[in-house]
């Protein structure tokens, strides 16, 4: 994380990125932490204040145990903050009803995982089409979408592979263009590249870059710090304590107490 | 950011954002999928539930083929119907009579007697029966000989074309006459009764008195001849190998306490010599043995169901385990709850709905197999067809119910890590 946090990556210089027009904030925390029911009780995330805007590429780094996946799981809305208010495109949903949730996941979050979770009876296409039946999109409109949203991550020619027969970052675009298909406010990526090896973490850092280039918001758990260094903002986490790099004024990640 | 803007993108959140689905069609091509994901283990699951579906199909037709097939013997005319058979010679092979010669007599006296009488058949060594005295070989035919009392005429129903039937006093006479089928009749050249027209059976000269039409209750009289009993006994002796039986005409529901009655008002002396039976016995021994086996089998069907729910349950559940990451990706897709618990019971429920799909199916081949086999008419009730499927769809939904219900609370963020 350090060094990633020194530098100014090339990329961000040149793109036109952040608090533009439509850089209304897509999620906001206000004193949102997280415990862990004991015995003994866990406190994985102190009390934190964070905005991130709309097309900001966001990165967050830190150890194991550091309360990575607890935000995460907060920011995706697979898990409910024990106290604050979490907003996502201004609706508070941290204590909503499992039915906004859910269809705030549907409509508004793409998650990207480490381990890819594709279904491995079914073919890209397929896989992709799967977030379309939660969304509710039409099943007549569902292939054309899909295959655009492979196209998107330059996998139009293997659209009707199994994963088995796809390399492993042939399965992780798939898991890209399956978070994208239903077109979501935020992309939610948790070490998109820990299974990956060097060369292929490159090409898949490329293709994150350019959808944030596209206007994609996106949010980047990793430990690489070269998959960090490329993010406009870099926010570490230790000890369930949020520290952003370089320290980003009202708007970034700071220690609630 | 202002108030307005943050009100104005929840009304548009609110109003745009339709909860997540799971529609019909996506709901069962999802579940088909997560079937053929495995579908060897889907195959061995369906077993118990065909097992189970089909026993009870192939019971339940089997036990309607059966009792229709006893419903078609099992008319008036044998409710009216008693045997006494003579089984106090069962063990010896010498000649014997176990009836005395007043058993018709003794048995009209039991209430609900119309008419009893003893008869046998005589046996010969080859064709007996000529219109012509000894040497004409030729015309000598195998016609049956039945000896019998005249209360035999009179229970078994004959009905009589011309001349008469013989009665007590050719009986007690013993006398040598005869009465012949009207096919028989006519097969020997006798057309007319006039002139007391004579046969030959065994070489013995019998004047024939009747000519009947048929028999409703002894079929074989109105094709064959038949001679006083008397007669039979003086010159062939007591019945050897067939022996003699009682068939007795009761009034209607009298016949079972008729059977057990007749032994002992027949032979009060030895009642353990002959034995009392009411039609149709063959027909109702089937019915006791069909009863107490589909029992049996029906329980074992049971069996074999509950064990299929137990496969369908201990795989959906093995399935919820395994396919926790599904789940949790599922979820992470928009998936609700329900739509976990939904999809599971569906893929269970289908199982179900195969495997008695299948099960009624081979239940159906079954009970065509055994009916072919043995030239019944195949009777099952078509509801019995529809139910069975019904009955494994309902067997894999209750199955289900417990592994849906916990895919459906297993927390994304945990099913993710898995």
């Amino acid at each position: 994380m350090a060094d990633g946090s020194g530098e100014t990556p090339a990329s961000r210089a040149g793109t036109p990125v952040g608090r533009g027009p439509a850089g209304a904030p897509v999620i906001r925390l206000s004193s949102v932490a997280y415990t862990y029911r004991g015995p003994p009780p866990v406190r994985a995330l102190k009390p934190t204040n964070l905005v991130i805007y709309r097309g900001e590429h966001v990165a967050i780094t830190g150890p194991s145990g550091s309360g990575k996946s607890t935000l995460l799981n907060l920011l995706g809305l697979l898990d409910k903050p024990t106290d604050g208010t979490l907003e996502i495109d201004g609706i508070d949903v941290g204590a909503a009803p499992e039915r906004e949730r859910a269809a705030v996941r549907a409509h508004r979050i793409g998650f990207v995982f480490q381990s890819f979770h594709l279904l491995p009876y079914r073919t890209s296409i397929e896989n992709v089409m799967l977030a379309q039946v939660y969304a509710d999109e039409p099943r007549r409109r569902r292939p054309a979408a899909a295959m655009a949203a492979l196209a998107q991550v330059g996998l139009a020619e293997r659209a009707h592979a199994l994963p088995t027969a796809l390399s492993g970052g042939e399965r992780q675009r798939v898991a890209i263009a399956r978070a994208l298909v239903n077109r979501p406010s935020l992309l939610m990526c948790d070490e998109p590249t820990g299974n990956l090896d060097t060369a292929t973490t490159h090409e898949l850092t490329d293709l994150l870059e350019s959808l944030h280039r596209d206007g994609t918001t996106l949010v980047v758990i990793t430990h690489n710090p070269t998959v960090a260094g490329r993010a406009q903002r870099q926010i570490a986490i230790r000890d369930g304590q949020l520290t952003e790099h370089p320290p980003n004024g009202d708007t970034g990640a700071f220690p609630d107490s | 950011m202002g108030t307005p803007v943050r009100s104005l993108t929840r009304r548009r959140l609110r109003n745009d954002l339709p909860p997540s689905h799971l529609r019909l069609p996506d709901l069962g091509s999802e579940a088909l999928a997560g079937l053929l994901q495995r579908p060897g283990r889907s195959a061995l699951t369906l077993l118990g539930v065909i097992l189970g579906i089909g026993s009870f199909v192939t019971i339940v037709g089997i036990a309607q083929t059966a009792s229709g097939q006893i419903g078609k013997q099992f008319n008036v005319l044998q409710a009216t119907q008693a045997y006494v058979f003579d089984v106090g010679a069962a063990q010896s092979s010498a000649p014997a009579l176990d009836f005395p010669p007043n058993a018709d007599a003794l048995a009209d006296r039991i209430h609900g007697v119309v008419a009893a009488g003893v008869y046998w058949p005589v046996r010969f060594k080859q064709a007996a029966v000529s219109a012509y005295a000894s040497g004409f070989l030729a015309s000598q035919r195998a016609l049956p000989v039945t000896a019998a009392s005249p209360g035999l005429l009179a229970a078994a129903g004959v009905k009589l074309v011309s001349g008469t039937l013989f009665n007590q006093f050719h009986e007690t006479h013993a006398q040598n006459v005869a009465v012949l089928g009207e096919s028989v009749a006519a097969g020997l050249g006798i057309t007319s009764l006039e002139g007391q027209p004579a046969i030959f059976i065994d070489g013995q000269p019998f004047t024939v008195i009747g000519i009947i039409a048929s028999s409703q209750r002894l079929p074989q009289l109105g094709v064959g001849v038949t001679v006083p009993e008397s007669a039979a006994l003086r010159l062939w002796g007591p019945p050897t190998q067939e022996r003699a039986q009682m068939l007795i005409h009761t009034t209607l529901g009298a016949a079972k306490v008729v059977a057990q009655q007749a032994p002992v008002a027949i032979r009060p002396d030895n009642p353990t010599l002959l034995k009392g039976a009411a039609a149709p016995s063959a027909a109702q021994l089937q019915r006791n043995v069909s009863t107490s086996l589909n029992t049996l089998f029906l329980i074992l069907a049971g069996i074999a169901l509950v064990v299929g729910a137990v496969g369908i349950a201990n795989t959906t559940l093995v399935a919820v385990l395994e396919r926790a990451g599904e789940i949790g990706l599922r979820r992470a897709l928009g998936a609700r709850p329900r739509h976990i618990g939904i999809q599971f019971l569906t893929e269970s429920t289908a199982l179900g709905l195969f495997g008695g799909l299948i099960g009624a199916s081979l239940g159906v081949v079954t009970i065509l197999a055994i009916t072919i086999d043995r030239h019944w008419t195949a009777l099952l009730d078509p509801r019995i067809v529809i139910a069975a499927p019904v009955a494994g769809a309902v067997v894999g939904l209750l199955a289900g119910l417990y592994p849906a219900l916990r895919a459906s609370v297993l927390e994304p963020a945990d099913a993710l890590r898995r």
